[in-house]
C-alpha cells in the first residue's frame, strides 16, 4: 500500500498556471528595459565559405543604427561540451552552414536593423561543401574544421560480450539499414535574449552583466558568457524568465545569447535579440538525420543473442552535444532488455548544415526505432507474438548491464502488461479489418546523466530553503522551469516534506544571483536530482523545526508528525486520527485557522496575548506550522536549510572510453501500443489511439506526468508521420511552421497515459523521469502497426504518405512510380535530397559537384 | 515613414497610439500597449499564438495591420479574466494540464472563447476542429479537451447557480 | 521580421478603391484578409509604396441571390461565411466544401473569397525570406532569372494553391473586375494565365469585386478532395473538385477541376465528354482519374514529391467522381 501523502501524488495545477492562462507571465521577448535596443543578425547565404572582408560602413551610417558587431569583437571560441569548443558566436573567418552568424546590427528598431543588414558588404570565397555524412567522411580537403580529419567529429567502437559468438548461436538473424530523417524541437517560443550592463559605482565603467534568456541551462550560459566575454562568472547574472518550451533546443548556449551580450557591450546599451522562426530552424540543435545499420540475432525462444549497430549521424557544422548524442545511441542499446552481446560503432560526422544537438530522447530515439522495428521482424520470423518477444528479454534487476549501466527499479514488465491489457492486444491483434493494425514497442530513458558534462565533483543540484517568522517557505533552486512543471515539483516536494500547504511555498528559480547551482533542465534530470536536493534541504529545515517543536511539546522529535500545516504528536489526543483522514481535503480551512491564531484577528495583533495564553496552558499536543516555525527561529536564530544531490558512484558506469554517457541513477520505462489505419491507395496513415504505459517511479503530480507522457508520445508521432527537415544541398527547404509540419489537433490521436510506479529506491519519493522516455517507443509502435495493417516494413522515417504508398505499391508489384525521389523507404540506402536544382549553367551559387541537375531533367517535368 | 495617430479599442478601453502604417496589431499590442500576453510564434501566419478577438471573431493579430483595426473592438487574453478572477476556461486550463510551457495558451484560450461564444455546447469534433487553428508543441492537445469540457460544465453550473 | 514600410490607403467604397488603384497602379498591393499578403511582405516578396486596405468596404461583403437566378458573392466575403452559408451548401455544395478546407478556422475568419481567387502562386523556392532567397540565388518569379524546379526552363512553375477556384471553375463562375473605367465580367476560366509568375489576367489598376455563380450550375452534386499532410493549416498539395448532375442512374453532366499541381487551377478537359451519359462505375472513375492526372503537371514546388501529387490527383479524382455519383 502506498504511503499516505497529503501533496505528493495528488493532481495539482502548476504553480505558475495562472500566469500562463492570463498572459501575465513574462517570457524573455515580453521584457523591455529603458533604453533597450534591438539586435538583428546577418546570416551566411553559403554553406561553406571563407570570409575575406566585412564592410559595415554603409550600415553604420544608417539613421538609427547604433553598432555593428562582428566576430572580431569576441574572438574566443566556445561550445557546450568542453571537448567541443568549436563555435564562435559570430564567424571569425569561415561560415559553415547557410544561416551561420556573420554580423549583428544594433538599432533603435527592428525595421531599421533589418534594413541595415542589407547594407553590410561581405566578401565570401565559396568553398566546396559537404551535405551527406557518408560523403563527408571521405573528405581529404576543405575540411569543415581543420582539426577534424575526414570531417569526423568523433567515433566510438564498443564491444561488450562476444557478439560474433552471439550471432553464431542465434536461430534467426536480421540485418538492415534504417534511416531517420532530421527533426527539430520547434518549441513555440522563438529564442530570445536580453542583455544589459550596469555601470560599476567604483570604477564608473561597465561592470556587471545581466542576461535574461530563454534557456534550459542558465548556469552553463553564465559559464560560456564568462569564457567569451572574458568576465568573471560572478560578474554575470543569468535570469531565466518563463520559457516557452525547450525540448533540448535551449539546452545549450545558442549564438544569440552570446551575441546579445557582445552587442550590449559594444552598443553601450541594453540589447534584445529575438529569433525569427527561420533563425530558430538555423539555430536548430535538433535530432540529426541518422543512418542505422542494425543486426540482431534471436533464438527460437525469442531470447536476443547479440546486437550489432553501426550508426552514422549527420551532425551539422559544429560539435554541439554531438559527442554525447553518438554515445547515447550506443549506450542505450542497453538497460531496456537483457542483451548479452553488443557491438557498437558510432560515427558523428560534420556536414555543412546547422548543428544538431540534444532533442527530447537525446540519442536514443532513432536507434530505438530501428531496434524495435527489427525486433518485430524477428518475432514474425520465429512466429512469436511481438509483445511476447519483449517479455522474453526482460532484465532481472537489480543488475548491471553488459555495458555497465546499473538498473534498480524496472517497471517495464508492468508497462507491457498494462498496455497489452488496455489495448485489447490479445483479442484484437491480427483480427482487425484490412488496413487497420496494432503495433507495440518499448523504450526507456535516463533520469539525468550520472556524469555532468563539465567534469567535477560538484553536486548536480543544490537547493536552499529559507523560512521566516511569517511562516512563508521560500525555496531557491537553480532548476529551470521550461513548461515541464519543475517549479511545481519543487514546491510539492518541499511542502510534503515540511508538512505545510502548497500555498505557503514560493519557488525562486533559475537566477544565478539568487539561486544555487543546478546544471539545468536536460536529460530529464530535474525531478530526480533537483527533487532530491529539495527533499534534503527541506529535511534539514524540518529537523530544526522538529527540535524546537519537540521541546515545546515535551516529546521526542521522532514522535512528531508534520502534515497539513501542523506539527502534531503521534500519540497525543490530536494524534493519528487528526493526521489521518480528518485533515485531508481541508487544507485551505486549516491554513486559514492557523493564520488567525498567530497573526491578525480583526486587525489586531494578538501574538503577545496568545503567547501568554499558551504558556498558561503548558505543553501542547500540536502546533500550527507557523507556531512551530516561530519556535524554531526563537530556538535556532534562523531557519534555513541546504540540500544537494550528486549521483552515487555506483551509478556512474563502466571504465571504457565513452562510458561516462548512458549511466543514470535510474531509468524510466515505457511500453506502447499504437492503433493505426492505412489508406492503401494514398498511403495516408491515421493514428487512432496510443496506449502508453510509463514507469515514472512515482507520479509526484499525476496530471503533469500524464501531460508529459502524452506530449512525448505526440512528439514521437510527429517524427513518425509528418515532421521532416527537407534539405537541398544544405538549404533547409522548410524553415517555418507552415512547411515543417508539427501536427495539428486534427491528426493528433487520443493518447491514453498509463502510469506505472516502480518506486525507485533513490528517487525523491521514488520518482524517476517522465518527460522523454515515452517518445522513442511511439515511432516503432506506429511502424509496427503499419506492418500489421498493410504488411510493409518501413525503414525510413517519417512515414509520409508517399513513402508508405511507395512501399505498398512495391509489395503489390504495381506500376512503378518514382514517389520517393529514388530512395526505397523499405530499404533506404541514402538520405533523401529535395528535388530541383541550385545549380544551372554557372548561374547562381554552385552547390555540389554531384548536383543531379547537371545531367538530368527534373521528375514530373513538362512531358 | 511618419507615425500616425490611431485610436484602438482594446479590452473595452480606448487607446491613442502613434504607429507606422505598416505596424502589425500584434506589435502594437505588445510594444506600445505592453499587452504581452499575445505571442509571436511564427512568421507565416501558421501558429495562432497571437490570436485575438476582433469584434468577437478570432483572428491572428500578427496578420492584421493595427491601423486597419480602427473602429473595431479588440479583445486580448488580458481581457479574458472576469471581475478580477480567472475565467472558467483559464482555471480549467490550469487544473487539467491544458497549459505546459504556456506560450501557446493565450492564443488557444482566445480560440476557445470564440468557439464557445458561437457554440456553447460543442461536440468533441467541433472542439477538435476549432483547436486546429493553433499549434501547441507540449500537450498533444489531449488535456486541453478535458479542460474545455470541464470549463463548459463549470460555466453551466455557474449559470444554474445564478438563476 | 518587420513589414516593409508603406503608406496605407483605407477606402470606404469600391469607387474610392479603384480611384486609388488608378493613381498608384504598380506601386500598390491590395490587402483583403491579409493571410497571403502579410506573410509575403514579411519575406520581402512585395515592397509596395502603397497598401490598399479593403477591409472597410462593407459593400464588398455578402452573399446575395440575384433576381435573374444565381448568386453574387462579394469578393471580401470571408471563407468562413461561405463555408457556413446554408444557401450555398444546399445549391453549390462543392464551394462550401472547398472553402471549409482552406487553411484553418481562424485563417478562414480572415481570408476572403476574392483573396483565394487572387492567391499568389506558391513554390518552396519562392515563399522564403529574403536571406534564404539570396542563398538559392533567387528565381524567375522574384529577383532572379533561374528556375530551380525546372532547370533550364524560362517559365515559372510556381503552383496555384487556392482551394476554392477549382470548385468555382466547375461551377462556371464569373468574376467582376472593377476599375476607374467601369466594370467588366469574365469567366473565371479566363482569369488565369497558366504561368507561375504573371499568373492572373488582372491589370494593375483593376480590382476583383464580385464572384457570380450562374443559376445553371445550381444544384449540382459537389465534392472537393484535398491532399495535405496535416488536417488543418496546410495549403493544398493537390486538390480536386467535382460537380455532377445525375439523371436516370446516369451522369447527365459533370466537370472536374484541379488545383495546386499547375501554375493555374484548371478544368480537366474532356472530363464532361468522358462522363456525360455514362453509368458511373469503377472503370469510368478510373478513366476520369487518369484524365485528371494527365492534366496535372506538378513539380518540386512543395515538400511532397511531384509523382506522388500527380498520383493523388488520379486517386482523389476517382474517389470524388464515385462520391459525387453515389
Amino acid at each position: 500500500m502506498s504511503p499516505d501523502f497529503s501533496i505528493i501524488g495528488k493532481p495539482t495545477a502548476m504553480v505558475d498556471a495562472a500566469e500562463k492562462t492570463t498572459g501575465a507571465g513574462k517570457y524573455t521577448d515580453d521584457l523591455s528595459v529603458p533604453g533597450m535596443l534591438i539586435g538583428k543578425i546577418l546570416h551566411s547565404p553559403y554553406p561553406h565559405a571563407r570570409i575575406d572582408r566585412i564592410d559595415s560602413t554603409r550600415a553604420e551610417k544608417l539613421e538609427g543604427v547604433v553598432a555593428v558587431v562582428i566576430g572580431k569583437d569576441a574572438p574566443n571560441p566556445y561550445g557546450i561540451l568542453p571537448v567541443g569548443h568549436d563555435e564562435h558566436a559570430l564567424a571569425l573567418d569561415r561560415v559553415r552552414y547557410v544561416g551561420d552568424n556573420v554580423a549583428c546590427v544594433v538599432a533603435t528598431s527592428e525595421a531599421v536593423a533589418e534594413k541595415a543588414l542589407e547594407l553590410i558588404d561581405v566578401e565570401y570565397e565559396v568553398l566546396p561543401a559537404y551535405f551527406d555524412p557518408e560523403e563527408s567522411m571521405k573528405a581529404q580537403t576543405d575540411l569543415i574544421h581543420d582539426n577534424k580529419p575526414y570531417n569526423l567529429e568523433k567515433d566510438y567502437h564498443h564491444v561488450f560480450g562476444d557478439p560474433d559468438q552471439g550471432f553464431v548461436e542465434a536461430d534467426e538473424v536480421s540485418e538492415a539499414r534504417f534511416i531517420s530523417n532530421e527533426v527539430t524541437h520547434a518549441a513555440m517560443e522563438p529564442h530570445s535574449t536580453l542583455a544589459s550592463f550596469e555601470l560599476d559605482p567604483h570604477t564608473g565603467k561597465p561592470g556587471r552583466l545581466t542576461v535574461w534568456s530563454s534557456t534550459q541551462v542558465p548556469y552553463y550560459l553564465q559559464h560560456k558568457l564568462s569564457l567569451v566575454l572574458e568576465m568573471p562568472m560572478a560578474q554575470i547574472r543569468v535570469i531565466k524568465p518563463l520559457v516557452g518550451g525547450g525540448f533540448g533546443g535551449k539546452s545549450e548556449v545558442i549564438p544569440l545569447e552570446i551575441i546579445a551580450a557582445i552587442a550590449a557591450r559594444k552598443a553601450q546599451a541594453p540589447v534584445k535579440i529575438t529569433y525569427t522562426r527561420e533563425e530558430v530552424f538555423w539555430a536548430h540543435r535538433g535530432r540529426p538525420r541518422t543512418i542505422i545499420d542494425l543486426k540482431t540475432g534471436v533464438k527460437k525462444d525469442g531470447r536476443i543473442t547479440a546486437v550489432k549497430a553501426r550508426v552514422v549521424q549527420d551532425g551539422g557544422a559544429y560539435c554541439s552535444y554531438g559527442v554525447v548524442t553518438i554515445l547515447y545511441s550506443g549506450a542505450l542499446l542497453g538497460a531496456l532488455y537483457d542483451i548479452p552481446n553488443i557491438q557498437y560503432d558510432g560515427y558523428r560526422v560534420l556536414t555543412n548544415k546547422p548543428a544538431c544537438g540534444a532533442m527530447r530522447g537525446h540519442g536514443t530515439v532513432n536507434v530505438r526505432f530501428a531496434f524495435e522495428s527489427q525486433l518485430d521482424e524477428l518475432a514474425a520470423k520465429i512466429g512469436m507474438d511481438s509483445a511476447e518477444i519483449r517479455r522474453r528479454n526482460l532484465l532481472q534487476p537489480p543488475c548491471i548491464t553488459v555495458n555497465g549501466l546499473r538498473v534498480q527499479s524496472y517497471g517495464l514488465p508492468e508497462c507491457i502488461e498494462k498496455t497489452v491489457e488496455r489495448s485489447g492486444w490479445k483479442q484484437r491483434k491480427g483480427k482487425l479489418p484490412k488496413g487497420r493494425g496494432l503495433g507495440i514497442a518499448c523504450s526507456h530513458y535516463v533520469s539525468g546523466a550520472a556524469n555532468s558534462i563539465i567534469r567535477s565533483d560538484m553536486p548536480h543540484s543544490t537547493v536552499n530553503i529559507k523560512i521566516d517568522r511569517d511562516g512563508g517557505v521560500v525555496v531557491y533552486t537553480g532548476a529551470s522551469e521550461i513548461g515541464q512543471g519543475s517549479d511545481t515539483m519543487t514546491a510539492q516536494v518541499a511542502a510534503e516534506t515540511l508538512g505545510c500547504t502548497l500555498s505557503r511555498v514560493r519557488v525562486i528559480a533559475a537566477d544565478t544571483d539568487l539561486t544555487p547551482i543546478d546544471i539545468g533542465s536536460y536529460s530529464s534530470r530535474v525531478t530526480f536530482m533537483a527533487g532530491n536536493a529539495t527533499l534534503r534541504a527541506a529535511a534539514e529545515v524540518k529537523k530544526l523545526i522538529a527540535a524546537a517543536a519537540a521541546k515545546k511539546m515535551n516529546c521526542a522529535t521522532d514522535d512528531l508528525v508534520f502534515r497539513d500545516d501542523a506539527v502534531v504528536r503521534k500519540n497525543g489526543h490530536a494524534g493519528t486520527d487528526h493526521v489521518g483522514t480528518a485533515a485531508v481535503g481541508r487544507p485551505a480551512e486549516r491554513s486559514e485557522a492557523a493564520a488567525s491564531v498567530s497573526g491578525h484577528v480583526e486587525g489586531q495583533i494578538l501574538r503577545g496575548s496568545l503567547q501568554q495564553k499558551r504558556k498558561d496552558q503548558g505543553p501542547k499536543d500540536s502546533l500550527t506550522f507557523e507556531e512551530a516555525v516561530v519556535a524554531a527561529i526563537d530556538f535556532h536564530g534562523a531557519l534555513t536549510g541546504t540540500g544537494s544531490y550528486a549521483p552515487p558512484p555506483e551509478a556512474r558506469g563502466g571504465k571504457h572510453k565513452g562510458a561516462g554517457v548512458g549511466p543514470s541513477p535510474a531509468y524510466s520505462y515505457s511500453a506502447q501500443v499504437a492503433e493505426v489505419s492505412v489508406d492503401e491507395e494514398t498511403g495516408e496513415v491515421t493514428v487512432h489511439k496510443v496506449w502508453a504505459a510509463h514507469d515514472c517511479g512515482r507520479a509526484l503530480n499525476p496530471v503533469s506526468v500524464e501531460g508529459q507522457i502524452i506530449g512525448s508520445v505526440w512528439m514521437g508521432m510527429g517524427q513518425a508521420l509528418t515532421e521532416e527537415m527537407v534539405w537541398k544541398d544544405g538549404m533547409l527547404m522548410n524553415p517555418g511552421l507552415l512547411e515543417y509540419r508539427s501536427p495539428s489537433s486534427i491528426e493528433s490521436p487520443e493518447v491514453e497515459p498509463i502510469i506505472v510506479e516502480s518506486i525507485d529506491p533513490e528517487g525523491p519519493f521514488g520518482a524517476k523521469e517522465c518527460s522523454e522516455g515515452s517518445l522513442a517507443a511511439t515511432i516503432p509502435a506506429i511502424a509496427n502497426a503499419i506492418y500489421d495493417a498493410v504488411g510493409v516494413h518501413l525503414h525510413e522515417s517519417p512515414f509520409t504518405p508517399e513513402r508508405v504508398l511507395a512501399a505498398i505499391r512495391a509489395r503489390k508489384n504495381s506500376k512503378a512510380l518514382n514517389l520517393t525521389e529514388g530512395v526505397d523507404p523499405t530499404a533506404p540506402t541514402r538520405f533523401r535530397e529535395h528535388g530541383g536544382s541550385l545549380w544551372f549553367k554557372g548561374k547562381g551559387p554552385e552547390r555540389h559537384p554531384l548536383d543531379p541537375a547537371r545531367s538530368q531533367t527534373p521528375t514530373g517535368g513538362a512531358d | 515613414m511618419k507615425k500616425q495617430l490611431i485610436e484602438l479599442r482594446v479590452n473595452g478601453r480606448t487607446y491613442e497610439v502613434a504607429t507606422e502604417p505598416s505596424a502589425l496589431l500584434l506589435d502594437v499590442l505588445r510594444q506600445e500597449l505592453q499587452l504581452t500576453g499575445s505571442k509571436r510564434g511564427c512568421d507565416d501566419s501558421s501558429c495562432g499564438a497571437c490570436t485575438v478577438l476582433v469584434d468577437g471573431v478570432a483572428m491572428m493579430s500578427c496578420t492584421l495591420l493595427a491601423a486597419s483595426c480602427e473602429g473595431q473592438e479588440i479583445t486580448t487574453i488580458e481581457g479574458v479574466s472576469e471581475h478580477g478572477s480567472l475565467a472558467a476556461i483559464q482555471k480549467a486550463y490550469g487544473d487539467w494540464g491544458g497549459a505546459q510551457c504556456g506560450y501557446c495558451t493565450p492564443g488557444f484560450i482566445m480560440t476557445v472563447k470564440s468557439l464557445l461564444a458561437e457554440n456553447p455546447d460543442p461536440t468533441g469534433d467541433d472542439i477538435r476542429a476549432a483547436l486546429s487553428s493553433n499549434l501547441c508543441r507540449c500537450t498533444g492537445y489531449n488535456q486541453m479537451y478535458e479542460a474545455i469540457r470541464s470549463a463548459i460544465q463549470a460555466e453551466r453550473k455557474g449559470l444554474a447557480a445564478a438563476k | 521580421m518587420s513589414l516593409p514600410q508603406f503608406k496605407l490607403l483605407r477606402p470606404r467604397s469600391v469607387e474610392e478603391a479603384v480611384a486609388h488603384l488608378a493613381e498608384h497602379k504598380s506601386n500598390l498591393r491590395v490587402l483583403a484578409g491579409g493571410t497571403d499578403l502579410i506573410p509575403s511582405m514579411r519575406q520581402k516578396l512585395f515592397e509596395p509604396e502603397y497598401v490598399l486596405d479593403l477591409r472597410g468596404i462593407v459593400a464588398m461583403r455578402g452573399i446575395n441571390t440575384g433576381a435573374e437566378g444565381g448568386v453574387k458573392i462579394g469578393a471580401l466575403t470571408s471563407l468562413r461565411a461561405i463555408e457556413r452559408s446554408d444557401y450555398l451548401r444546399q445549391h453549390y455544395p462543392v464551394l462550401t466544401e472547398a472553402a471549409a478546407t482552406v487553411a484553418s478556422p481562424v485563417l478562414r475568419n480572415m481570408g476572403t473569397i476574392g483573396g483565394n481567387i487572387c492567391l499568389d502562386t506558391r513554390c518552396l523556392w519562392y515563399n522564403q525570406s529574403l536571406t534564404w532567397r539570396k542563398g538559392c540565388g533567387f528565381c524567375i518569379k522574384k529577383d532572379g532569372d533561374l528556375c530551380h524546379v525546372a532547370p533550364g526552363g524560362t517559365k515559372c512553375w510556381a503552383a496555384f494553391s487556392g482551394d476554392t477556384p477549382p470548385a468555382l471553375l466547375c461551377l462556371q463562375a464569373e468574376v467582376e473586375i472593377a476599375s476607374a473605367n467601369g466594370t467588366r465580367r469574365i469567366p473565371l476560366r479566363d482569369f488565369y494565365t497558366g504561368l507561375g509568375d504573371t499568373y492572373r489576367r488582372l491589370q494593375s489598376h483593376e480590382l476583383v469585386t464580385r464572384v457570380f455563380l450562374p443559376a445553371s450550375s445550381a444544384d449540382y452534386r459537389g465534392v472537393y478532395r484535398k491532399l495535405r499532410v496535416r488536417g488543418s493549416i496546410d495549403y493544398p498539395l493537390a486538390g480536386i473538385a467535382v460537380v455532377m448532375k445525375r439523371s436516370n442512374g446516369h451522369v447527365a453532366d459533370a466537370r472536374i477541376g484541379i488545383t495546386a499541381v499547375n501554375p493555374a487551377p484548371l478544368l480537366v478537359e474532356g472530363a464532361t465528354a468522358l462522363l456525360a451519359g455514362k453509368e458511373m462505375d469503377d472503370s469510368l472513375a478510373e478513366a476520369a482519374g487518369d484524365l485528371a492526372a494527365k492534366t496535372a503537371k506538378p513539380l518540386t514546388t512543395s515538400a511532397l514529391t511531384p509523382e506522388y501529387r500527380r498520383e493523388m490527383i488520379r486517386v482523389f479524382t476517382k474517389r470524388a467522381v464515385l462520391a459525387a455519383a453515389n
